[in-house]
């Protein structure tokens, strides 16, 4: 846990916004597909902390992208420079490692790309190769980060392939494979993801649950585990699940 | 020099009148990643039952302004479980450990409070009996006086040590409950458990949590439950256990003023979970400001003219 001061905040276009801030202990720490949690200094409402992906880090400090849409990260993306906010993290099971040489897909939707740029940047350090598949509704739904090529897939065809990004991969399964797959968007394109391409390649999936703590203290964020009784916990044993681990369906007490 | 922060409940002496709400920090031993859990007055685990519960479907929890819905549903690795692998770590850590525990029948409370009676590590049992998220047991018990009164008794007769009945605060008179419980026995009480709540999603016109309505806690409740921590305070001889928004020093030493001797600390441990720290040196430095030698001169030393009270 630390308290970080707000460097500055960027605009991206639309509702989306990177943040910076000064976090030293958890810039040196994190692992891609790991979170954070923000909480506001003095602030009862929000009360709970905010649960964000580490979307990249340089030298002692940490980057967050998100979409401003609920008053939590309205509230985050109004902060100035100088602001300070307590950072939990950082949290959870990010994703797994990959030797020299292999190759990953990255599979995103939406804002999943805030996992994209560290886990790039860990990739290139370790000389895995990997590609990115970016899919969103419509070309403005898109997101990019300099320096960060993809391929792109839209539902209305307004940017690069017609269609969803799982038919994209689909598509390109046809002609060649990677040695993994990771994943991290919505949870009906992950389900998709999971269903297509799990049972072919060692596939991983970053998933979301609405949190209150981040810890494992409230068990506010059960993902049922696959074929069996009862939950993980989406903040402790993952975000990110090998996709044969769980299932996106319900599955609690039945009283 | 510091002041005296040292409470009892019952025979139990503790270091400080901090507790945990139960189901707020996991089993307990997960906060010790962010500070000595031995510095508490003593940790509550989550609510244990006879069997493991999976708890309910997602979505469990929401916020609302300045508090927040849950409906966990007890999930819980089973007693056994718990005395197995979490218990010897909290010894070895040095908490002060009360066990939580709930269940469907009178029985099952009993077999319960037998199986942690034979456990030197644990030094008290709080009863659950008040889960607003469950369908049969918790809050159905504790809505009944007659049922709350006769299950404090039957755990009374096999459980030795510090017995603490946690009352819901869905009820009319809280006071008449926490009375049922000093009469069957019990130590103390802790007041409260969640209150029913709800909300809803307006664009999709569903609940926000799947169970519908759930426990509320946070900040928001803490006007409410100050009134019941006032009430029992009132109704009972034996310590009060106030459980309801704490957040910083001063919402504690409120609570003492108002008659609690010990407060335990929830939903602040989502956000800040080494919170019973600042806490503690906020109540310390406030007895030394206020020129108090021991929390006994602060605990339910209100100014107040009950007379004045259009319903007591």
């Amino acid at each position: 846990m630390e308290l970080s001061q707000v460097l500055g905040t960027r605009s991206l276009g639309g509702n989306l916004f990177i943040t910076r801030f000064r976090s030293p202990n958890i810039a040196f720490a994190v692992l891609p597909g790991q979170f954070v949690m923000v909480s506001f200094e003095g602030v009862l409402d929000p009360l709970l902390p905010r649960a964000f992906s580490v979307c990249d880090v340089s030298g002692e400090d940490v980057f967050l992208f998100y979409a401003a849409i609920g008053k939590g990260t309205r509230m985050m993306s109004e902060l100035r420079a100088g602001d300070m906010v307590t950072m939990n993290g950082p949290l959870g099971r990010g994703f797994p490692d990959v030797s020299a040489g292999k190759m990953v897909w990255i599979v995103v939707g939406g804002s999943g790309m805030a996992v994209v740029p560290l886990l790039a940047r860990r990739l290139n350090r370790r000389d895995a190769k990997f590609e990115i598949f970016s899919g969103a509704r419509t070309e403005s739904h898109l997101v990019h980060f300099d320096g960060i090529s993809t391929r792109d897939a839209t539902d209305d065809g307004s940017k690069g392939y017609h269609g969803t990004v799982v038919d994209l991969i689909k598509e390109s399964f046809q002609k060649d494979k990677p040695d993994k797959l990771f994943a991290c968007g919505p949870t009906r394109m992950l389900e998709a993801v999971q269903s297509e391409f799990g049972g072919t390649v060692p596939t991983y999936l970053s998933v979301e649950a609405p949190m209150a703590c981040g810890m494992g203290f409230c068990q506010g964020c059960p993902i049922r585990i696959a074929g069996g009784e009862g939950y993980y916990l989406a903040c402790k044993d993952g975000p990110v699940f090998r996709s044969d681990e769980i299932d996106f369906g319900m599955g609690g007490d039945s009283e | 020099m510091n002041s005296d922060l040292t409470v009892e409940i019952g025979s139990l002496h503790l270091k400080n009148p901090l507790m945990t709400a139960s189901g707020t920090c996991g089993y307990g031993d997960e906060l010790e990643d962010y500070f000595p859990i031995s510095r508490l007055g003593a940790i509550v685990s989550k609510s244990l039952t006879l069997k493991p519960k999976k708890g309910n479907e997602p979505p469990r929890i929401t916020e609302v302004s300045c508090g927040m819905l849950n409906s966990i549903g007890l999930a819980n690795i089973g007693v056994q479980r718990f005395i197995s692998d979490k218990l010897p770590v909290l010894k070895r850590l040095g908490a002060e450990v009360i066990v939580n525990i709930a269940a469907k029948r009178a029985d099952d409370y009993v077999s319960l409070a037998e199986i942690v009676a034979g456990l030197p590590e644990v030094k008290g049992l709080e009863l659950n009996l008040s889960c607003p998220n469950v369908k049969e047991g918790g809050l159905e018990f504790g809505s009944d006086i007659a049922a709350l009164g006769r299950i404090t008794d039957l755990v009374r007769r096999v459980y030795p040590e510090v017995l603490i009945v946690k009352l819901t605060p869905n009820v009319a008179r809280i006071g008449e409950f926490a009375k049922a419980a000093e009469g069957a026995g019990a130590n103390g009480v802790t007041v409260a458990n969640t209150y029913v709540g709800m909300a809803v999603d307006i664009y999709r016109r569903t609940p926000k949590i799947r169970s519908i309505t759930g426990g509320f806690s946070g900040p928001a409740i803490k006007p409410l439950t100050m009134a019941k921590v006032f009430e029992v305070h009132n109704a009972v001889k034996i310590p009060v256990i106030a459980s309801g928004g704490v957040f910083g020093w001063q919402d504690a030493v409120e609570y003492l003023i108002a008659g609690a001797t010990a407060v335990e600390l929830g939903t602040v441990l989502f956000r800040i979970p080494d919170a019973s720290t600042g806490i503690l040196d906020g109540i310390q430095s406030y007895m030394v400001r206020e020129g108090l030698e021991s929390l006994r001169e602060l605990i339910g030393s209100l100014k107040a003219n009950l007379d004045r009270m259009p319903h007591k």
